[in-house]
């Protein structure tokens, strides 16, 4: 209910007030007596003036629970003064004195003074000297979506632990609280204070590191400090001692999070936490609570060798609970199929529905079935046999996919390589594959000159054979590389099953079918593409190729999806925010009414803008979480309007017949809201890394807690209670880079490889934080003797694909560390920039010449002192960044450029050369 | 407990319709700061309620379970008034709901210009003036605490006109507009002014209450004929109990009316109704 009058009455005055309770002797309370001792007193003590000594008798016994309620209702009543002072005398004739303060106008040991003066006892009421912590905010998202401050309060299962005294239940207290922020990763947010007696404590403390071990208990206590003046604590802990006195440390919870702990000196501790709906949705509450109490019983029992993950370890009961919500069901009826066998039930459907496109040509099903059909026989006539790989290493056109069909027809799987990429890594591909043919393009391809290859036009020429090779589920249909950290990219086995898993997940919620008009845009290396092509085509749609040089070039990508009638655009968030400038400007009407983004990270508050020129209700946009080691996708959220305006970084839940939960670094599951590695399982988990088998079992797991196989995805994420996953970036270095998975290390290792360097570290750099088309990878080397930067840039550009190719490469004398000795990253820019310039700077005389302008245009897109003979697409450029450039140089009065031409004429010196030409003809 | 954690003022709570309300709010859980004047007024030709009377509202509430601060007061004086607030607010740490039902029923019974100076004026003084002096006292600790509830309690001549009671029915309507525009003052603040008009009320021995016999004294006729006369104007065929009265305050004053303001709640057996 609203707080409308009683509630909200109650809501402002009463945080910061505390209470005792004394039992009175037996008999009369001597209520006058009282009262005259206490003018007594503020006569020799001016701050117990004016008190008022209030007085009621209630209809109860002392011990019945009415009574007990009424002295609840009256320690509850807000104060005015110092103090109120209310004596209470129940039916049995036995009494109370009760005395409620603010915290802040009278301590604890002021309320017993008060007491005792009372009772005729000659002491000083001391006053705080100053006020106590206000309470902090609690950002942390940890509450109901929906909570409206419904208070909450729980026992702390505390049952093992025994103290001595309030001072060590002060200390035990502090430290665990401590360590279950820690384990939460809530030290960043949340200072907390331990109030015991009149003592009040700010404390901090720091986040373990997560991709290393837990760290014990004792590392944990170390780990904490004092907070500075002024901190506005979140979480409150209030020491009790039992005594004579009845004591009550807060009517109502003063902090986002408060704890009491109280003590019986040589006894037991107990603990309880309140909170309100909104800092904690009561099921997080539970499992803080528990977290806390295995803590609380921890250092009371001085066990500060056990590590953070074994104590704060949640029962089986709890952890299957948090499991089971991070599932999916898959859909009933859902039967495994081969990726042919799918396919050729959407032939027998609609075979003369168009089925794919380039920009020559469009096949209906049945011709695609039909080339395929070919292209297996082909192959078999090549001997190529079930279970073999076969290498797709094809442009972008209706051959590629008839290339792949064929080749799972054949019973095998392919093994897409990007012709693009460097012939070093396309030959240790196809080598670690053991691929048994290479399909090309051109018969005098010489990128393989190990290994036969065969093009399709040869394939073509064979005669389909009656009969497909009977293919198991189980099998493998293709296998994808990706960056590894080892310095060599491994090979992803993907079963059929798993496709046909992935469109049957997403082919209802969706509504995918024969309607749809689907790009297939992204490198057929990426496996994005597995979902754009077999999404469609198992769902009846119409697949066009977009070409490399539309793909590139947002503008003439956003002239195709408007010319084919686009419906289903699969995009990376950086490719997305170029297509939505050049939207933007076009303004044509699209047919796109599904979104699917996926790839990396998507920082939803960009959409905003296409929000507003496409409505929601008719283009849905969906957030996908998703690893090529688990069939591209694993969970699905629709971003709404609202999302992007609250920049929400829910990624949503598992889709059907998948589960995503997060553990430790031992496996054990978290609690919700504790950030953790992600755990993927059930219908998309791949087979194996190809000819990795230490480093395929140690990420594809059979997980205890579930009894199934699961993939241990690197990820860190965190769970809400409605399971649905928030991903929060990497536990190790991976970073993603347009789309682009790529391990620094990998890249590392190339450069250690080099002969001339010693050192190397890789970064990655945002010219504009939080715009991730300014990204860009950066490598620093040490470098041995007089080896030329340029030329360990050559090597390097020889091993890896262009996106992989740091924008800079820059020599320093010895790599910055940090004090865990590991390398430090912010220094590094701040030493390259002080290190000595390794070329001249770009001559002063070109300034306000054409081709000054064209430098200082293109220093302000790629934010770098640039020089005539940098290649833009080498120096950190894209093709969002090339958008940019070519406004920039509008900006600047020059002509306007396409895409095409950038790309034809990509250094500053060519650029101006062009424009030279181009004011030349316009005179002539 | 509709009223639980409730902090309710009742003013004029010694008898009648005051202690009704302060009976049905004491039943819902709520702590009770009850008011009544220390003495007659020489203006007013009857005796008004008790300390007696007030203590004895006080025991009728203790009995449900409340607790209660009994602070006498005449709305007439400002000073008066802020002190039993302040005693109310220093006992209770705040006040929730305020029922302003102080208030008088002659001297009437006489044309318009038939009435005195001092006898006009009292009659305002107590009965819209004196409303407005709670207010005035109340509004600022509900403001303080981020919200409240407020029940005028005015009348049908709040609403209607009774031959030979101007000033009365003069001062029931300006309760009314005090009402109306109190509540657009507070509304951005949760405080919630409501006016409550009572129509024909039976004089109920329990609740000590006498307006009744009060208006047939001041029209010349029995406190028999007056009942008469009042139950052929309703269409109910049945007068209105102060308890009855009562059950609406309560509700005014509870969070289940939070989206009721500015109004006027009439209890009146459809008297109004024709």
């Amino acid at each position: 209910m609203a707080p409308t009058t009683a509630r909200a009455a109650r809501s402002t005055t009463d945080k910061g007030s505390h209470a005792l309770i004394r039992r009175l002797l037996a008999g009369d309370p001597d209520i006058d007596g009282l009262r005259g001792r206490l003018a007594t007193a503020a006569e020799r003590q001016p701050g117990l003036a004016g008190l008022r000594v209030w007085d009621e008798s209630v209809a109860a016994a002392a011990d019945d629970p009415a009574a007990e309620e009424r002295r609840t209702r009256e320690i509850g009543r807000s104060v005015a003064g110092v103090a109120r002072l209310t004596v209470l005398t129940y039916a049995d004739g036995t009494a109370d004195l009760l005395i409620v303060a603010h915290r802040d106008r009278l301590g604890r040991s002021g309320l017993g003074a008060l007491a005792d003066v009372a009772q005729g006892a000659d002491v000083t009421v001391a006053f705080p000297a100053g006020p106590g912590p206000r309470p902090g905010p609690a950002p942390w998202g940890l509450g109901e979506r929906t909570g409206r401050g419904e208070p909450l309060r729980l026992a702390v299962p505390a049952a093992r632990a025994r103290v001595g005294d309030a001072k060590q239940a002060a200390a035990v207290a502090r430290d665990a609280v401590a360590a279950t922020l820690a384990h939460y990763r809530l030290a960043d947010s949340a200072p907390f204070a331990v109030l015991a007696d009149d003592s009040v404590t700010c404390h901090t403390t720091t986040n373990p590191e997560d991709d290393e071990d837990a760290p014990s208990l004792g590392a944990l206590a170390l780990a904490v400090g004092t907070a500075e003046a002024g901190t506005d604590p979140a979480v409150g802990v209030f020491v009790v001692e039992t005594g004579r006195d009845r004591y009550v440390p807060f009517t109502a919870a003063p902090f986002p999070v408060t704890v009491t702990v109280e003590v019986t000196p040589g006894h037991g501790l107990s603990a309880a936490l309140a909170t309100d709906d909104s800092v904690l949705a009561p099921v997080v509450a539970e499992q803080f609570a528990h977290v806390l109490g295995a803590l609380l019983d921890a250092y009371a029992l001085g066990t500060t060798d056990a590590a953070l993950d074994e104590v704060a370890r949640l029962p089986e009961a709890m952890a299957a609970g948090i499991v089971e919500r991070g599932r999916t069901a898959g859909r009933t009826g859902f039967r495994p199929a081969t990726v042919p066998a799918a396919f050729a039930g959407v032939v027998r459907a609609q075979p003369d529905a168009p089925a794919v496109s380039d920009h020559a040509t469009t096949l209906t099903y049945r011709e695609l079935a039909e080339r395929g059909a070919r292209i297996a026989a082909g192959l078999r006539e090549r001997g190529v046999a079930p279970g073999d790989h076969v290498a797709v290493c094809l442009g972008r056109d209706v051959d590629t996919v008839a290339a792949m069909l064929g080749v799972m027809m054949a019973g095998a799987a392919y093994v897409p390589v990007d012709p693009a990429y460097p012939a070093e890594r396309l030959a240790y591909t196809v080598t670690d594959a053991a691929v048994k043919t290479v399909v090309t393009a051109a018969a005098d391809d010489e990128t393989f000159p190990d290994h036969p290859t065969v093009t399709t036009a040869e394939l073509l020429a064979s005669s389909p054979a009656d009969g497909e090779a009977a293919t198991d589920p189980a099998g493998i249909a293709y296998v994808i590389y990706t960056s590894g950290s080892t310095g060599r990219p491994k090979g992803v086995a993907v079963p059929h099953a798993n496709v046909a898993a992935l469109v049957d997940a997403t082919r209802e919620d969706m509504s995918l079918g024969s309607r749809d008009v689907w790009s297939f845009f992204h490198s057929s290396a990426f496996d994005f593409s597995v979902w754009e092509i077999w999404g469609c085509l198992l769902t009846g749609g119409h697949l066009v190729v977009v070409g490399a040089d539309t793909a590139r070039s947002p503008e003439d990508f956003h002239d195709l999806l408007a010319a084919r009638g686009v419906t289903v655009l699969s995009q990376t968030p950086a490719a997305f925010a170029a297509l939505q400038e050049a939207d933007a400007r076009k303004g044509t009407a699209l047919a796109v009414r599904l979104v699917v983004f996926g790839g990396e990270p998507l920082d939803v508050r960009m959409l905003q803008g296409w929000f507003r020129r496409h409505p929601a209700t008719r283009c849905r946009l969906v957030n996908m979480y998703g690893i090529t080691e688990t069939t591209v996708h694993v969970t699905a959220r629709t971003v709404t309007p609202g999302d992007a305006a609250a920049g929400s970084r829910s990624v949503g839940r598992a889709l059907p017949g998948w589960s995503v939960s997060v553990r430790d670094r031992r496996g054990a599951v978290l609690p919700y809201g504790v950030p953790g590695e992600i755990w993927v399982g059930g219908a998309g988990v791949a087979d194996r890394y190809l000819n990795q088998p230490e480093l395929t079992a140690a990420r594809f797991v059979d997980d205890p807690v579930t009894g199934t196989r699961q993939y241990r995805s690197g990820d860190l994420g965190r769970l809400d209670p409605d399971g649905r996953l928030d991903h929060l970036g990497r536990i190790d270095s991976q970073v993603k880079l347009r789309g682009f998975r790529i391990e620094p290390d990998e890249i590392r290792s190339v450069l250690l490889a080099d002969p001339g360097v010693t050192a190397a570290a890789v970064t990655v750099h945002q010219a504009v934080p939080g715009d991730s088309a300014t990204a860009r990878l950066e490598a620093y080397v040490v470098v041995d003797g007089d080896r030329a930067v340029d030329d360990i840039r050559r090597r390097m550009a020889s091993y890896l694909p262009a996106y992989m190719v740091p924008s800079t490469v820059t020599p320093l004398a010895a790599l910055p560390l940090t004090i865990n000795g590991k390398v430090d990253s912010a220094r590094l820019r701040e030493l390259a920039k002080a290190a000595p310039e390794p070329a001249a700077a770009p001559a002063p005389a070109a300034t306000g010449t054409l081709l000054g302008q064209v430098l200082s245009a293109w220093s302000e897109v790629l934010g770098e002192t640039a020089e005539p003979d940098d290649d833009f697409f080498e120096t950190g450029g894209n093709s969002l960044l090339a958008v940019r450039l070519s406004g920039a140089l509008r900006r600047a009065g020059l002509p306007p450029i396409s895409l095409r031409e950038l790309y034809v004429h990509a250094t500053p010196a060519e650029l101006a050369e062009l424009f030279a030409r181009r004011s030349e003809d316009a005179s002539a | 407990m509709r009223l639980r954690d409730s902090v309710v003022m009742i003013t004029g709570a010694a008898r009648g319709i005051g202690r009704a309300c302060a009976l049905r709010a004491a039943a819902e859980g709520a702590d009770l700061i009850l008011v009544d004047v220390d003495g007659d007024l020489s203006e007013v030709p009857y005796s008004l309620g008790s300390p007696a009377q007030l203590e004895h509202t006080a025991g009728l509430c203790r009995k449900e379970g409340a607790s209660v601060l009994v602070a006498p007061a005449d709305v007439r004086s400002a000073e008066a008034v802020e002190a039993a607030v302040e005693l109310g607010v220093d006992r209770f740490g705040t006040i929730t709901g305020l029922i302003n039902n102080a208030g008088i029923g002659a001297p009437s019974g006489k044309p318009a210009h038939e009435f005195t100076e001092r006898e006009w004026q009292v009659m305002l003084d107590v009965n819209v003036s004196g409303e407005w002096r709670v207010l005035k006292a109340v509004a600022p600790v509900m403001l303080r605490d981020g919200g409240g509830s407020i029940v005028n309690v005015a009348s049908t001549a709040g609403l209607v006109g009774y031959r030979h009671f101007a000033g009365y029915v003069a001062s029931k309507h300006a309760v009314v507009g005090l009402t109306k525009s109190a509540a657009l003052d507070y509304a951005p603040h949760a405080i919630r002014v409501n006016a409550l008009c009572p129509g024909p009320v039976r004089d109920d021995p329990a609740m000590d209450g006498q307006m009744t016999a009060v208006v047939a004294d001041a029209l010349g006729i029995s406190y028999d004929e007056q009942e008469a006369v009042y139950l052929e104007s309703v269409p109910t065929n049945a007068l209105v109990d102060p308890l009855d009265v009562a059950d609406a305050a309560v509700w005014l004053v509870s969070d289940e009316s939070r989206r009721v303001t500015g109004t006027v709640i009439t209890v009146d057996s459809g008297f109004t109704a024709r």
